[in-house]
């Protein structure tokens, strides 16, 4: 079955249209659009249900020449990640219509949430590079805005600062890493395009185009840094747990369910295009690096959402090790874990802020035996711990089995050093059991802390974990069920081969039902020693080695800032004069370095030049070198002058009386208004330092060459040939245009909104100095006001 | 100065209306004549003042003691350079009652006018008069505002 355009624009367009109805909506609704984004996300997910099963592309043209197009691609993979975005999206809106009762700023934090579900929905479904990129973007910038929530905090804003730098650092990778691709595109599959699912329909001549350019190992290390700063992989995962500061419904649909499944997704889409030994080293080495390190992390935390934080690092890795590795076990492993960590990690954080809501506290060491209180918050915490712990029958279970048999696969296959991806995974999952339990732990057992009343959640609060932790029951029950419904399709599409997944409870005992019962035992035989593990860690932490990214991270910004600190008031100082310099030196520079970089030195005839142009454009070089040796302001104005019209009388003899006539006119206003000012201008500066000039002389010189390279070797010669744009112009100015002077019709009639533009510019120009001169007499007014009692907010003078 | 500027004023004046008609088959054009007519009437103002367009030409009363923002002079050329941008838009909006993209042009030849023979209307002409509207208001802005200081 073939998607429907219709049907699939639609749904991620509504998210983004009701983002920007939010603020409307919000005046009328108040407090319950939280409910109505409950319904955009019902939409969205309703739309893309009915495309279940229909695999191909769709395609809206945009930009032809560069075969850019709003084009999305229906297949069991985006459409996994979709409907879990777009499903968790609506518990998450109803959730937080609950939660965020009495807060402010309440239309942002909608539209910011309404904007991010749109962004995943981009990014799931859209298979056009560009596209990708904009809708990657996009997920960062929303949430930097919902990670910011309580912009009065300055841990908030410090947070959410992070977290854009790194994601958006990691998308700036991927910038470079997709048209890494692009290029790679050119030669493999003839033509410019962006077009992501004909590249991975052409995979080996794809594989083999980059590795011809030698393009292979850093296209896959831009994507792989991207998808690794997107979800939170050693060693760029410092962001995940500060991003724990936004509210908690915002927590368990970003930081648990969508965008840092992103990098995981990504890296699940372009597995069958740079599969190889490279990719196998590179992704499952981070992965298991990252499941152990976000594992211990977990362990040795104490706040609730800060465990959930480590233990999602520490899964994302599990999900990028099982992609990393080259057999079917492992797409298997990373796309039915990504459904089931979504199905037992939303609900986690979501009764984390139950918890916080309810007893007031977010502290483990607290919290206990809250099962008295919180039943049903504590049965669907079972559900979903044992699930998040590997513990069969729980769903979690299928697809870290499916990882161990991946490692293990791999590991007798290759022998060695290979043996330790089955060794580590073990660890980590150990160290997930402890974890798991340590979070279940808040509600059995006897309190541990008085806490005064704790209250029944309400409903809108407790359904949205419910139904997820059901969901995840009815996928523990009956894997297959949900193995047929969507995730064997995703398993097709990111498989580099053919795949058949089947799950189900091990009947036999092979070695990864094994490591499953040292992980499960070992975890519960450590538990008791908990305290002791986690004060090792800290240790280990705390430890002077530069172990700690998230140290890299405030020194590359506190050394940033300093130097722009420094920097800024150099080459900003105040006078019109540095600007300058500035200015035309870094602009001339750039130009010849470029100029200098691609084109060599053309072939020059000097021979050629007419007798009277030269004459003139010597005439014009000794009146230059009047205007800098004039004695006086009346000597130099009138040597410019002389100058200005030299230049005139050159445009006539290079037959441009248009150009001659403009330089004329402007050049008698300019006389006038020296005129004007000439009897103001003070008569004496100072003495001028030699350095000074030297550096005048230098930058005049600079300018100069700049624009003599850029004449002589972008302005064809007097020989050649018009171009085809020239051509035109002078062929249609009589009957296109009406009017025989070819000058004026490009101005008010071919290129018309050029010289609109430019009268903007104009006009711009005047308001400018209106401003500036009103200002200047306000301040001037402020400092008379001033000397009789001080203004603060007098500094707005020029 | 002042008898150059009586002299020449009115010269100058009457061959920047002509550039600027003649802008679309001969050298000229909107900017050129807005420029040229600025150039004239800076010469006034560096001749006599500010207030000479008003009082010496047109006449009228001059109220003394204003700020130069308020001045009856400068609000006109702020005037002249607002419905420059009017007139420039207008011509570019013209074009979609007659179904045409913004900013679409068209001439028509009108034949047996007298004297002329024959004339050819161009809609360009109406944006080219925008365009002078615009430079000469926002040129004169400036001087008038910057020299005052």
């Amino acid at each position: 079955m073939a998607p429907d355009l219709t049907v699939v624009t639609t749904a991620v367009a509504v998210p983004f249209v009701a983002a920007v109805l939010t603020p409307l909506l919000y005046r009328v609704l108040g407090e319950r659009t939280g409910y109505a984004g409950a319904v955009v996300a019902a939409a969205s997910f309703g739309l893309l249900a009915t495309q279940v099963g229909s695999h191909g592309t769709v395609r809206i043209p945009w930009i032809p020449a560069l075969d850019v197009g709003l084009q999305f691609t229906i297949d069991g993979w985006g459409l996994l990640f979709a409907l879990l975005a777009s499903g968790i999206g609506v518990l998450v809106f109803v959730y937080s219509a609950r939660y965020m009762h009495g807060e402010s700023g309440l239309a942002r934090y909608y539209a910011a949430l309404l904007a991010f579900m749109g962004s995943i929905l981009g990014v799931a479904l859209a298979s056009d590079l560009v596209f990708i990129f904009v809708f990657w973007e996009l997920t960062s910038l929303s949430s930097f805005v919902l990670i910011g929530h309580y912009t009065e905090d300055a841990e908030s804003r410090y947070s959410a600062r992070m977290a854009m730098i790194v994601t958006v650092g990691g998308g700036l990778c991927l910038l470079a890493g997709l048209l890494v691709l692009a290029v790679a595109a050119r030669g493999a599959l003839g033509g410019v395009t962006f077009d992501l699912a004909a590249m991975l329909a052409n995979d080996e001549a794809m594989r083999a185009s980059l590795r011809e350019s030698g393009l292979f190992v850093p296209a896959l290390a831009l994507v792989v840094t991207a998808a690794a700063a997107k979800s939170a992989q050693v060693p760029l995962h410092f962001w995940l747990p500060n991003a724990m500061v936004a509210p908690t419904p915002v927590s368990a649909f970003l930081h648990s369910a969508t965008m840092v499944k992103v990098g995981v997704y990504f890296l699940g889409r372009v597995r069958p295009l740079l599969m190889s030994p490279e990719w196998v080293l590179l992704v499952a080495t981070l992965g298991l690096v990252t499941m152990t390190v976000g594992a211990l992390l977990a362990v040795a935390s104490t706040d609730t959402k800060e465990l959930l934080a480590y233990s999602t690092a520490s899964h994302l890795g599990l999900m990028v090790a099982g992609f990393g590795f080259d057999i079917v076990y492992g797409g298997e492993a990373g796309t039915f874990h990504l459904l089931n960590h979504a199905l037992f990690k939303a609900p986690l954080f979501l009764v984390a802020g139950i918890v916080a809501h309810e007893a007031g506290s977010r502290n483990l060491e607290h919290l206990g035996g809250l099962w008295r209180e919180l039943p049903m918050t504590a049965a669907i915490t079972g559900v979903a711990a044992l699930s998040m712990a590997g513990i069969p029958p729980f769903n979690g279970f299928y697809s870290k089995e499916l990882l161990f048999e991946a490692t293990y696969e791999v590991a007798r296959e290759a022998g060695g050093l290979a043996w330790l991806y089955p060794a580590v995974a073990t660890v980590a999952s150990v160290f997930t059991v402890v974890y798991s339990v340590k979070f279940l732990a808040m509600f059995v057992g006897e309190r541990r802390a008085p806490i005064a009343d704790i209250h029944r959640p309400p409903l809108a609060l407790v359904g949205p974990p419910a139904v997820l932790a059901a969901v995840a029951a009815v996928v523990s029950v009956a894997p297959q069920l949900a193995v047929d419904a969507i995730v064997q399709g995703a398993v097709e599409a990111t498989a580099t081969g053919e795949a058949h997944l089947e799950v189900g409870l091990p009947t036999h005992f092979s070695p990864p039902v094994g490591m499953s019962a040292v992980a499960i035992v070992g975890g519960l035989a450590t538990y008791p020693f908990t305290e002791r593990v986690a004060a090792g860690i800290g240790r280990g932490i705390d430890a002077p080695v530069p172990v700690r990214p998230s140290g890299w991270y405030d020194w590359i910004v506190s050394t940033a800032t300093a130097a722009s600190a420094r920097f800024g008031p150099l080459v900003h100082n105040g006078l019109l004069r540095t600007y300058v310099f500035w200015v035309a030196a870094a602009g001339s520079l750039l130009a010849l370095a470029g100029f200098a970089a691609t084109t060599g030195v053309p072939e020059m005839d000097a021979v050629g030049v007419p007798l009277a142009v030269t004459i003139v454009l010597a005439v014009a070089v000794l009146a230059g070198l009047a205007v800098a040796t004039a004695s006086s302001h009346v000597a130099g104005v009138l040597t410019l002058a002389i100058l200005g019209f030299m230049i005139a009388i050159f445009f006539i003899l290079a037959s441009a009386p248009d150009l001659a006539l403009t330089q004329l006119v402007v050049e008698t206003l300019v006389l006038l208004l020296f005129l004007l000012v000439l009897q103001r201008l003070p008569s004496f500066y100072a003495d001028v330092r030699p350095l000074v000039l030297a550096r005048d002389a230098v930058l005049s010189i600079l300018v100069g060459a700049m624009a003599f390279a850029s004449v002589l070797l972008t302005a064809p010669g007097p020989d050649a040939d018009p171009s085809s744009v020239a051509e035109f112009y002078t062929e249609q100015a009589v009957p296109g245009g009406g009017g025989s002077n070819v000058v004026n019709v490009i101005l008010v009639d071919f290129r018309a909104f050029d010289t609109l533009g430019e009268l903007l510019v104009v006009t711009v120009a005047a308001i400018a100095i209106l401003v500036l001169v009103t200002m200047r007499i306000r301040g001037e007014e402020a400092v008379t006001e001033g000397e009789e009692e001080p203004v603060p907010d007098g500094g707005d003078s020029p | 100065m002042r008898t150059t500027a009586r002299v020449t004023v009115p010269i100058v004046l009457v061959l920047s209306i002509s550039l600027f008609l003649q802008g679309h088959n001969l050298p000229g054009g909107g900017f050129i004549g807005g420029v040229l007519t600025t150039a004239a009437l800076v010469l006034i103002y560096v001749a006599y003042d500010l207030d000479y367009l008003e009082s010496g030409v047109l006449g009228q009363e001059v109220e003394s003691g204003t700020s130069i923002f308020e001045h009856r002079t400068v609000l006109a050329y702020r005037r002249t350079l607002l419905l420059g941008l009017v007139v420039v838009f207008g011509s570019g909006i013209a074009g979609f009652f007659v179904g045409d993209p913004f900013l679409t042009q068209t001439y028509v030849h009108l034949e047996g006018v007298p004297i002329y023979h024959e004339v050819e209307l161009a809609s360009a002409l109406v944006f080219d008069l925008g365009v002078f509207l615009v430079v000469v208001g926002s040129l004169l802005t400036i001087v008038s505002v910057v020299s005052a200081e």
